[in-house]
């Protein structure tokens, strides 16, 4: 491989890197407050995809647009699952942390529910949204770069800093951080914790909502792209430190490069071992400190 | 009191299975019925691991993946019977699950239940992607078929009627329940259960969870693997995508978790109630609406995880266990009654 | 010292030689030595956070210690994993009790009995055992879950006693029992050191452990600073200092 094309693969890595650090935002934010892998994560993306493919395809809204649209609609839609679906076991658990296995089978059954009501309504084709940005790229050292996929880049970081900042200054900021510390304490120092589930979950899968949108441009949809996407997603929040916003970025960027860099040697179907290589690679090396706060 | 629910229920069960064969002629009802069992096996041999060490495993339909695979690579190119070919098969998915679960038990929760889907779904995709491994044809996505040897031929596991096929699901399935009853009584279902129970308390008590772990798991994947050889035999085909997806390993965790983790029927009781349920959807509205039969699985494995956390035969146990105890505790019951004094 | 030099000549069945153990930068036991003789209650005292636990752990081989070595029977302990540590014939119990759910409190001490037999029989006889010995026969079919907090503890040494150890670790025993509750573990352990069983215990509650060790060490800072006869051992000055001094009375107010 030459060194041309092995500075495209990188560069290509990073900016699809920063993407997946973006989607995988919301899994840790929600982990790191609640202590639920939520199974769902992907599909919930697979659903923004298709809301800002939707708009695109009935109303001509440009994926950017469509935004403003599927950004407080998976707000809702994640608001709504946790007030519903998953906090009854918080209920049950009382003071307890919550049993991961039983979150994970009802994010499991959440992630079947929203995959097969899409594939319900869209049918297992591929899709694609077909906009000018598509196509258009800038040139860096001789080097093309994708537009769409810089924006979806530079959105990741900006998003990741803006939720930083939220968290350390906003009043729900607060609350959210002080119930990821102790969700007993900020209890009894009169924090609504199932108000603060609702907008974790909620903002999680807001995050999505943007990051949906933000794909559509330049990738091709079905039903069941989700789980993929939440397994990355995984697997970069694994990479970068559970809970963590900066390493959910930087989680992201090594798994696309790596991608990237790998799938130069293969066909693009057989790529997808490599991630998931990876994944069993890292979780078998550092079990233990993984497992710390799992 | 434990048992009487395996015996009440399963008594009278086992003779109606043995007896439709005798009534139910079509052979599409008796093909359906034969899949609920398939199911029901399926998921009891997902149980046998799963349901009593507690860990949600989602790469299990390789084991059932690789065991057809070799089952029926040695029938087309070797000639080998079909019979022998599941015990290797069988064998084959014991040997993988070792190292797999070597690598996985170390892990808790989302992590063990991730890693599997891993697992499962390297293999998968490299199946889908190999035409020809070391000169074996594994054609890929395309998948294999068995060629018909023409009638019925008991060696060649090929059968004119739905009928052997039924007998030798329902025997299979009573087999594996058999080997849960077992498992349960002996030290392996003790220290299964202690492992799920607590850990840390288990080790101090002298139990090596790994080593207990992988004992269980191999047998699951070994009889896992004869139901994966069973399947592709029941159709003369198999592929990638059908007899190893995940779609599999999840219908064989929501049948135990929604009828109940780690008891010796309820498997079998979540298989009753789902398969019929997405067969039914299908066949009726189905066609129009792709994936609904998921949909409804989805629901009823939150509202299982939500009411019945160890599945819906703890409250048939319950209303079992009730009447039975009904007649005997009335008296007692009376004069507790009379002495607190009966309010409410 | 001629006293204790008789003592000495018992045989050892622990020996604890050095043993130390840093988290990040707090050392939390360091080169701690001290050993257990044969058919002894040996209370290991401390303040909160003193180290008592974490010794504990290492010994139980929840933990590898950093320096050193264990001695059991004349056999070091080291790099052996807590299920080898029970089968050689060390028992130990948890601050927190959880009974094996689902189990019944019978089932709970066969799990402790299959350590010394594969087969179900002899475990459940050896079980029907433990479960007379403490008084539990009534409530041998009762799910482990539905046990209160006391009972729980009990059966939790029920487990330990299944597996036949010679030495018993017990991680505070009477933690939040009560008055009467207290009573009754009191008489469980010297029952149990009367069929030769050696003791270590861990034990905030002062009242219980006097009463019961026939020789207390008092752990500060990760360090042992007392080492003798409970009624000596509370007059020793570092330890009035460490552990009873204002801690004490403000316990007793």
């Amino acid at each position: 491989m030459d060194l041309l094309t092995l500075s495209f693969a990188v560069i290509n890595g990073l900016l699809i890197g920063g993407i997946y650090g973006g989607v995988a935002l919301g899994l840790s934010l929600i982990f790191g407050v609640m202590r639920v892998i939520n199974f769902a994560h992907g599909s919930f993306l697979m659903l923004a995809m298709y809301c800002s493919y939707l708009l695109w395809a009935s109303l001509g809204l440009h994926p950017y647009v469509s935004i403003l649209a599927t950004v407080p609609f998976l707000f809702i839609v994640g608001y709504f699952v946790q007030g519903v679906v998953i906090s009854p076991l918080f209920k049950r658990e009382r003071a307890l942390v919550v049993e991961p296995t039983s979150a994970l089978l009802l994010t499991a059954g959440v992630y079947l529910v929203v995959d097969n009501i899409v594939l319900m309504a869209f049918g297992p084709d591929v899709r694609s949204v077909a906009v000018d940005i598509t196509y258009e790229s800038i040139f860096v050292a001789g080097l093309p770069i994708n537009l769409a996929r810089l924006i979806g880049f530079l959105a990741a970081i900006v998003v990741a800093a803006a939720l930083s900042f939220w968290l350390k200054h906003s009043e729900m900021g607060r609350a959210i951080r002080a119930t990821a510390q102790n969700r007993d304490a900020a209890s009894l120092s009169g924090i609504n914790v199932q108000r603060v589930y609702n907008v974790t979950f909620g903002l999680g899968c807001a995050v999505l909502g943007l990051f949906g949108a933000l794909l559509v441009p330049f990738f091709s949809i079905t039903p069941n792209i989700g789980l993929s996407f939440g397994i990355k997603s995984f697997l970069v929040v694994v990479l970068g430190g559970i809970g963590s916003i900066p390493g959910s970025i930087l989680g992201g960027l090594l798994l696309g490069v790596f991608e990237s860099v790998a799938s130069q040697f293969v066909t693009a179907t057989s790529a997808a071992i490599f991630s998931f290589g990876l994944f069993i690679a890292i979780l078998l090396l550092r079990p233990a400190g993984l497992m710390g706060r799992a | 009191m434990r048992h009487t629910l395996t015996l009440l229920l399963g008594g009278p069960l086992l003779v109606l299975a043995l007896a439709i064969p005798l009534f139910v002629t079509d052979s599409y009802i008796l093909h359906s019925i034969a899949m609920v069992l398939f199911f029901a096996y399926m998921a009891s041999s997902w149980n046998f691991v799963c349901g009593y060490v507690g860990q949600l495993s989602l790469g299990h339909s390789a084991f059932a993946g690789v065991a057809g695979y070799v089952t029926v690579l040695l029938f087309t190119q070797l000639g080998v019977t079909p019979w022998l070919g599941m015990l290797a098969g069988g064998a084959f998915a014991a040997l993988l699950s070792v190292p797999v679960g070597y690598a996985t038990f170390r892990l808790k929760g989302p992590y063990f239940t991730l890693t599997t889907i891993a697992f499962a779904e390297i293999l998968r995709i490299w199946l889908e992607n190999t035409d020809d491994f070391l000169g074996i044809p594994l054609k890929g996505a395309q998948g294999l078929t068995v060629p018909p040897v023409g009638g019925s031929s008991f060696l060649a596991f090929q059968f004119d009627g739905k009928v052997p096929y039924y007998y030798i699901i329902l025997a299979m399935l009573v087999g594996v329940m058999a080997a849960t009853a077992l498992m349960e009584r002996s030290r392996l279902g003790f220290y299964l259960k202690a492992i799920r129970g607590d850990r840390d308390g288990a080790e101090a008590l002298g139990v090596d969870p790994t080593r207990y772990s992988l004992t269980a798991l191999a047998i699951s994947a070994f009889l896992t693997g004869l139901g994966g050889a069973y399947y592709a035999q029941l159709f003369r085909y198999i592929n990638p995508e059908r007899n190893m997806g995940i779609d599999l390993s999840i219908d064989m965790a929501i049948m135990t978790i929604v009828g109940g983790q780690g008891t010796i029927l309820g498997p079998t009781l979540g298989a009753l109630l789902l398969h019929p349920i997405g067969e039914m959807v299908r066949a009726t509205i189905g066609g129009s609406f792709l994936g609904l039969h998921l949909i409804l699985y989805g629901l009823m494995l939150i509202l299982a995880v939500i009411y019945f956390p160890k599945g819906i035969i703890v409250p048939l146990q319950r209303l079992l266990d009730g009447r039975a105890r009904k007649s005997a505790s009335r008296k007692a019951a009376a004069k507790t009654d009379a002495l607190e004094g009966k309010g409410q | 010292m001629s006293a204790i030099e008789k003592i000495s000549e018992v045989k050892k069945i622990l020996d604890v030689k050095g043993i130390s153990k840093r988290f990040g930068g707090v050392q939390a036991v360091s080169t701690l030595s001290f050993h257990l003789n044969q058919g002894e209650i040996l209370g290991l005292l401390g303040p909160n956070g003193a180290g008592k636990t974490t010794a504990f752990n290492m010994i139980a081989g929840a933990l590898r210690s950093d320096t050193g070595e264990i001695l059991f029977e004349g056999r070091s302990l080291a790099n052996l994993k807590p299920w080898d540590i029970c089968r050689l014939g060390i028992a130990r119990t948890f601050q927190l009790s959880k009974p094996f759910g689902g189990l019944t409190v019978l089932e709970n001490v066969m799990v402790g009995s299959f350590v010394r037999t594969a087969a179900e029989k002899e475990a459940r006889a050896e079980a029907q055992k433990v479960v007379d010995f403490l008084e539990m026969g009534g409530k041998a079919h009762t799910d482990a879950d539905d046990l209160t907090a006391f009972d729980r503890r009990k059966l939790e040494l029920g487990r330990a006693l299944a597996t036949k150890p010679r030495l018993l670790l017990m991680d505070e025993v009477v933690a939040g029992a009560t008055p009467n509750e207290a009573g009754e573990m009191v008489h469980l352990v010297r029952k149990v050191r009367d069929l030769g069983i050696t003791i270590l215990i861990v034990e905030h509650v002062m009242k219980v452990i006097m009463g019961l060790s026939d020789r207390v060490i008092v752990l500060d800072y990760g360090k042992l600073i007392a080492d003798g006869p409970p009624k000596e051992v509370v007059r020793q000055p570092d330890v009035l200092k460490a552990y009873f001094g204002e801690r004490y009375v403000d316990a007793r107010a």
